[in-house]
């Protein structure tokens, strides 16, 4: 198997790479002057397994640009199977038509990489359980829930005083399966409203599920991107006599001023993972790490 | 005809919508006007970067023209110009014309070394498979390319725009020159466009692949002594090209020195490079926006491609041929 990495998360096939006991096979991606870009694989892939990591985080559009132009490179140069690893997928939360004379991003974009001819895909965390059947090829959905499981059970946390928070409806069957996971945590979910206009985020109550006295709340999401959501939801929990949220979310997307506003909320943690690589200027004194890599290395030993 | 019978209206010929995204407003807004369209830009951005498209009006069993140049930034550029064309298959639209006057990526066209992407194949069957009927473009860096999809590819040529200003000049001693061995076929037809045009003149450049963007110019084939030189070529980038091509034709004896180019991409320090040259006048058209500095060199003139756009769009609406009219 020979891994290749985009140059959107290094560190993270890197990692993957060394679980695997192989090396990262080196990709030429070079920019020209007017801005585009050309790929090289600079090994012999003729009859190989090839493996692609490559988020599609902002900029999401030369992310996605340079895994069609990998994947495409690869299978004319002969290889016999192209896996993509895309820890967080762009335009994911652009799935359906939402309003009349909308696009359905994410089905441009899936199509394109069926087209230049990927051969099957590792996603993880995906904002809707409805997208991996937009693709035609087979898909792996992967979540660092375990991940979370583990860190909540070693800090202690899962004990009557705490409860698991969506913050929205959607996020529901996420939290059933964290809670799960923990031998049946208490859960609920906050009713969220979203402006389409302007897309700010307001959340009203709590919409399923109560707070009974417990005193510390995890908020579980799938990403934080403006941090709206989260402050949103954590100010209902305050208002509802909390006194301790942690945050747990898979892809730190982080736009805008989301790590400020997080650091300055009222919120002791935050916890992500490495689907997306967080740059220094954007890490905060409550911010962890955790990784996923180990996650994906056990799918891609199996393929 | 009874008095019950359905009557179905004519086809309203003039009935088509036109749409931009944020790559050449200023050109797509001068088609509109020449055609006395209504332009819509339906394109805004996420907080994180995404594109969206919303907003566009009714499409459904309209003719949909998207007048989009995939130049810098391409990446963005060709993301919303798909984008707009699955919004526009989505709402129903009869005909998705693709108005693309420069192709980002055509450089890629082949596997010039092992191992690489042949990357505007990839971007030709994006737009294909995001649901365009048809593409229409402006001097295509290799004409192979339409052979990458299965939808219709009309390419135009910039000449029908440069070559009524180069006209202008009456220009007496002058031989057209290619500053590449590529570039032979359209220096040759520019030269039996322009009467005044004496012979051609080739200028030999060698490209090293593992070194991007560099190039020297090695000899030249033709005489070009105490002639007026009129140098063609698809697209100006970091000027590299061009501005060699030009010192060995003055090596050569050139008299004066005129660039006609179709794409003014003009990255890094082009606009400069040409300036501190011995290149009289550059002739360009503005089928890439332009920016403030391009505009106010003072060896730049630019001759706008946007009738014979507004003319070729007509034309496809109403099913007349492009090659008779607009082909110069």
């Amino acid at each position: 198997m020979k891994l290749f990495s985009g140059s959107s998360n290094s560190s993270l096939s890197l990692k993957i790479s060394k679980l695997l006991h192989i090396s990262v096979s080196p990709v030429d991606i070079h920019v020209f002057p007017d801005g585009e870009k050309r790929v090289r694989i600079n090994d012999n892939v003729v009859g190989q397994q090839t493996v692609v990591v490559q988020s599609t985080v902002p900029p999401v559009d030369n992310n996605y640009m340079e895994l069609f132009f990998i994947v495409d490179a690869l299978k004319r140069s002969g290889a016999e199977f192209v896996t993509a690893v895309v820890p967080y997928l762009g335009y994911q939360r652009q799935d359906h038509v939402f309003r009349d004379g909308e696009a359905v991003s994410l089905e441009v974009v899936i199509k394109t990489l069926e087209r230049v001819g990927l051969d099957t895909i590792i996603l993880c965390d995906l904002h809707s359980i409805k997208i991996p059947s937009v693709f035609s090829i087979p898909v792996t959905h992967v979540s660092a829930l375990p991940i979370f499981a583990e860190k909540i059970k070693q800090e202690n946390w899962n004990d009557k005083n705490t409860i698991l928070i969506s913050p929205d409806m959607g996020g529901i069957r996420r939290i059933k399966i964290l809670s799960e996971l923990l031998d049946n945590m208490a859960f609920a979910a906050i009713e969220k409203d979203r402006d389409l206009q302007s897309g700010w985020v307001t959340a009203e109550s709590l919409g399923e599920g109560k707070i009974a006295n417990q005193k510390r709340a995890i908020i579980v999401d799938d990403m934080i991107s403006s941090g709206k959501t989260i402050i949103a939801a954590a100010e209902v929990l305050i208002k509802k006599g909390i006194e301790e949220i942690i945050v747990f979310a898979t892809h730190p997307i982080f736009s805008e001023k989301a790590p400020r506003l997080l650091e300055n909320a009222n919120i002791k943690k935050v916890f992500v993972t490495d689907t997306v690589f967080v740059p220094e200027d954007k890490h905060f004194a409550k911010l962890e790490i955790l990784s996923i890599a180990a996650i994906i290395a056990k799918e891609l030993e199996t393929k | 005809m009874a008095k019950n019978d359905i009557v179905l209206e004519e086809q309203d010929l003039n009935d088509y919508i036109l749409l931009t995204g944020r790559s050449n407003t200023k050109l797509a807004q001068t088609i509109a006007d020449l055609l006395q369209k209504e332009l819509c830009q339906p394109i805004s951005i996420f907080a994180d970067g995404e594109i969206r498209v919303k907003g566009i009006p009714n499409l459904r069993r309209r003719h949909v023209f998207i007048i989009q140049p995939t130049s810098p930034s391409a990446n963005d550029h060709i993301m919303e110009l798909l984008f707009m064309i699955d919004a526009a298959k989505r709402a129903s639209a009869t005909e998705i014309i693709a108005v693309i006057p420069y192709f980002g990526y055509s450089r890629q066209d082949r596997k010039e070394m092992p191992r690489v992407p042949i990357s505007a194949s990839v971007v030709a069957k994006m737009i294909e498979h995001a649901g365009a009927d048809r593409i229409l473009t402006l001097d295509i860096h290799s004409e192979q390319q339409e052979g990458f999809v299965r939808i219709p590819w009309d390419n135009l040529y910039g000449s029908y725009s440069l070559i009524p200003e180069i006209k202008k000049r009456s220009i007496a001693n002058m031989v057209v020159a290619s500053p590449d061995k590529g570039g032979v076929v359209r220096a040759t037809a520019y030269a039996q466009r322009l009467h005044e045009a004496k012979s051609i003149a080739i200028v030999y450049k060698e490209r090293d692949i593992n070194v991007n963007n560099q190039s020297k110019s090695l000899g030249m084939i033709g005489n070009v002594k105490g002639k007026d030189i009129l140098l063609v070529d698809d697209i100006i980038d970091t000027a590299g090209t061009i501005v060699n091509a030009a010192a060995h034709l003055r090596e050569h004896g050139a008299k004066s020195i005129r660039v006609a180019a179709t794409h003014g991409i003009f990255s890094r320090n082009a606009i400069e490079q040409i300036n501190n040259s011995i290149i009289d006048e550059v002739i360009i058209t503005d089928s890439v926006k332009l920016s403030e500095e391009v505009l106010k060199s003072p060896k730049i003139t630019v001759a706008s491609v946007a009738p014979l756009l507004a003319s070729a769009i007509k034309k496809i609406r109403t099913g007349e041929s492009l090659s008779r009219d607009l082909i110069l």
